[in-house]
């Protein structure tokens, strides 16, 4: 996978020099002005309530994020895009590349590639930045089985529209995702002695309650359809896999795949209107030493904009752990957005927790705004 | 088993028949996507049966809100041309490109065309930029289109782009292109003469849209119900328009077919003015089907209010 992603990568060089020879018609104006990279900024301020007192987040008006960007084009037909993030992470800010990639845009007829570090396309709401999609928090299944934040690993993805009578695009990514060594240093530790009877600090093997990811090298492979329906209708159909390990694998030496399967279908009955249907499920199987854990997770999330500033959601979580004590998670949001303006969004959302029967309530708002261009891929 | 040569003949006929007729059918059209309804009707006129042309928005379509669809990348992936409406006003055509992969598409290349090149352009903003004048245009406004005149130059870029897909077909384009400058002018003559009447006629419209409608036939644009692009109405905005319109004697609303009526509504409930919902594209409403439609539609209704006034 790697060489042919290098030998792809390579003709695609090539190939974006020769686009040069086109000669260059008069073009209109469009963009940053000077020589600079579109810059923007995106500010999250998110209050949090819970029944759960003893969420740490609770009853909290705060900064939850910001993340910076910085887009523009290095060389015809290749583009930078570099998203650098302040979140918080429980009461601490945390610095993080969200993203950072390099995007061939064609290395052949209907191929591109990514480099670098990329919410991978796995299912149809990974790749999406939290700012963009029509909801506050994730649903469970993609926080089980891929993270708490998006799984956003580094490495190269190889994308092929095929040459079929309607859309649908192929691709596989080859990746490398830290596990969570962080978990193990700080909390995990114990005094024992050692042969020559002296004490040594070791590092045990972290908690079956810790963040679950993939980790390692990772392979991902992801095939979405998409079918008008009418002029106002839109079906995307999409199926997506991945092979890696867990977080924990030095200790847990856990083997993992996951088998994804989504779909969206849109209908826009006027100039703003619009009715979403989401769905995805996701099956992960992890192979730890004692046997093979197989976890189900899906979400059913419902969005009709009702006008050009108002939309409302709904939306159905189930998510089993990743863990081998099982728990089955059932939640059920409701979510309501203002658009201030085409780059500000004020949010609020509500969402019943049912924890293998340990229910919770909770409910969030949210300032979402925008300085400056900023853009992401098509979604 | 018998052969029959004859039978064999006619079925081979046949056969090349159907095949020279799929071919003559299946023969090398330029294939156009455009942005907005009003680029495909000027392609059309100006490739003529050279053309077919898509449009990825319909004319009731708020040109700031499309929302880009992988069905559209489909259509882009196969295009010689890509004709967009440019100045940052249709900004998701850039997503749609990017995933497209189509090397005759990509900005500089010689299938992509920007209708506003060489526009002369209004409300250019001055020193500072940003969102506290609302969802700015850092070009100028960008609805140049409703200006008939700057048919001329959306055509004459379309034509610079199909003699670029098409050499060998130039005349053919020269031919068409001039017709419809001559119609464009024709039509023009005929409107300024109707509008000469409405010459400073005040109105409000509901976004800034219509600049460039109004330079051309000497409306005077007293406000918007936006308080500024993009910015929703508030009750003290709308509250402060009714004052401005009874003290200037404001009479008309001009509003775009896919604005919410409520903001204008109450404007003219308070102030008596004349509401007129107007397409800015063609097929914005039943009765718009074409790019001129646009026009005679919103003059026949300015004369209508008018005359009411």
């Amino acid at each position: 996978m790697r060489k042919i992603i290098v030998l792809a990568l390579l003709s695609g060089v090539c190939g974006a020099a020769l686009a040069q020879e086109a000669g260059t018609p008069p073009q209109g104006l469009r963009g940053t002005p000077a020589n600079l990279p579109d810059i923007s900024v995106i500010g999250v301020i998110e209050g949090h309530t819970s029944s759960n007192k003893a969420d740490d987040t609770r009853d909290k008006l705060e900064f939850s994020e910001v993340e910076t960007a910085f887009q523009g084009y290095i060389y015809p037909e290749m583009k930078a895009d570099v998203f650098l993030a302040l979140h918080k992470h429980g009461t601490e800010y945390e610095s993080e590349i969200c993203e950072a990639k390099v995007s061939f845009l064609r290395l052949a007829d209907g191929l591109s590639a990514e480099v670098g570090k990329v919410n991978a396309e796995f299912g149809k709401l990974n790749k999406a930045h939290t700012h963009t999609r029509l909801m506050i928090d994730q649903p469970a299944v993609l926080t089980n089985f891929l993270g708490t934040h998006a799984f956003n690993p580094q490495g190269a993805a190889l994308k092929y529209l095929l040459p079929l009578p309607f859309y649908a695009q192929a691709q596989a990514g080859a990746w490398n995702m830290a596990g969570h060594e962080h978990h193990v240093e700080g909390d995990n530790t114990a005094e024992v002695l050692d042969v020559d009877q002296s004490t040594v600090t070791v590092v045990l093997a972290p908690e079956e309650t810790e963040d679950f990811s993939p980790a390692g090298k990772v392979y991902t492979a992801r095939l979405n359809m998409s079918f008008p329906l009418g002029s106002g209708s839109e079906l995307e159909l999409g199926g997506s896999a991945l092979k890696g390990k867990g977080s924990h694998w030095e200790h847990h030496e856990d083997n993992i795949k996951i088998a994804g399967a989504d779909f969206t279908l849109k209908f826009w009955p006027d100039a703003y209107r619009r009715f979403t249907l989401q769905g995805e499920y996701m099956r992960l199987t992890r192979e730890v030493p004692v046997g093979t854990l197989k976890r189900d997770g899906l979400y059913l999330f419902a969005n009709y904009r009702a006008s050009k500033y108002w939309n409302f959601g709904a939306r159905f979580d189930y998510a089993e752990n990743a863990f081998p004590a099982i728990t089955y998670e059932r939640d059920y949001a409701l979510i309501a957005t203002r658009n201030l303006t085409e780059t500000t969004t004020l949010r609020a959302q509500y969402k019943h927790i049912n924890l293998s029967g340990e229910k919770t309530d909770e409910g969030w708002v949210q300032l979402t705004f925008g300085l400056g261009p900023h853009s992401h891929d098509l979604e | 088993m018998t052969w029959n040569k004859d039978e064999t003949m006619k079925k081979l006929f046949l056969t090349a028949a159907a095949l020279a007729l799929w071919a003559g059918a299946a023969r090398a059209e330029i294939k156009v996507v455009t942005a907005s309804s009003d680029l495909k009707y000027i392609c059309e006129r100006v490739g003529g049966a050279e053309v077919k042309v898509e449009s990825l928005s319909s004319g009731d379509q708020d040109l700031h809100m499309v929302e880009p669809r992988p069905s559209m990348v489909f259509k882009l992936k196969k295009a010689d041309l890509l004709l967009r409406v440019g100045l940052d006003l249709d900004m998701w055509v850039d997503s749609l490109i990017n995933a497209a992969r189509n090397p005759r598409l990509f900005y500089g290349a010689a299938g992509y065309v920007d209708a506003s090149a060489g526009m002369a352009l209004l409300e250019k903003p001055e020193g500072k930029v940003d969102a506290s004048m609302g969802d700015i245009h850092i070009y100028g406004n960008p609805h140049y289109w409703l200006d008939p005149a700057n048919a001329k130059t959306m055509a004459k870029n379309i034509l610079a782009g199909l003699k670029r897909a098409a050499p060998e077909k130039c005349a053919e384009f020269d031919a068409n292109y001039a017709a419809f400058i001559k119609e464009t002018d024709e039509k023009l003559a005929g409107w300024q003469q109707r509008m000469a009447p409405l010459k400073g006629l005040k109105v409000v419209t509901y976004h800034s849209s219509w600049p460039y409608f109004a330079a051309r036939f000497g409306l005077d644009v007293a406000g918007h119900v936006e308080p500024k692009p993009g910015i929703p109405p508030s009750a003290s905005h709308l509250d402060g328009l009714v004052k401005k319109m009874k003290a200037e004697n404001v009479k008309v609303i001009l509003t775009e077919s896919y604005y919410p009526r409520k903001g204008p509504d109450f404007l003219a409930g308070k102030t008596g003015a004349a509401v007129v919902t107007a397409a800015v594209s063609a097929g914005g409403t039943k009765d718009v089907g074409t790019y001129f439609d646009v026009f005679e539609r919103v003059i026949t209704e300015l004369e209508k209010a008018a005359e009411k006034k």
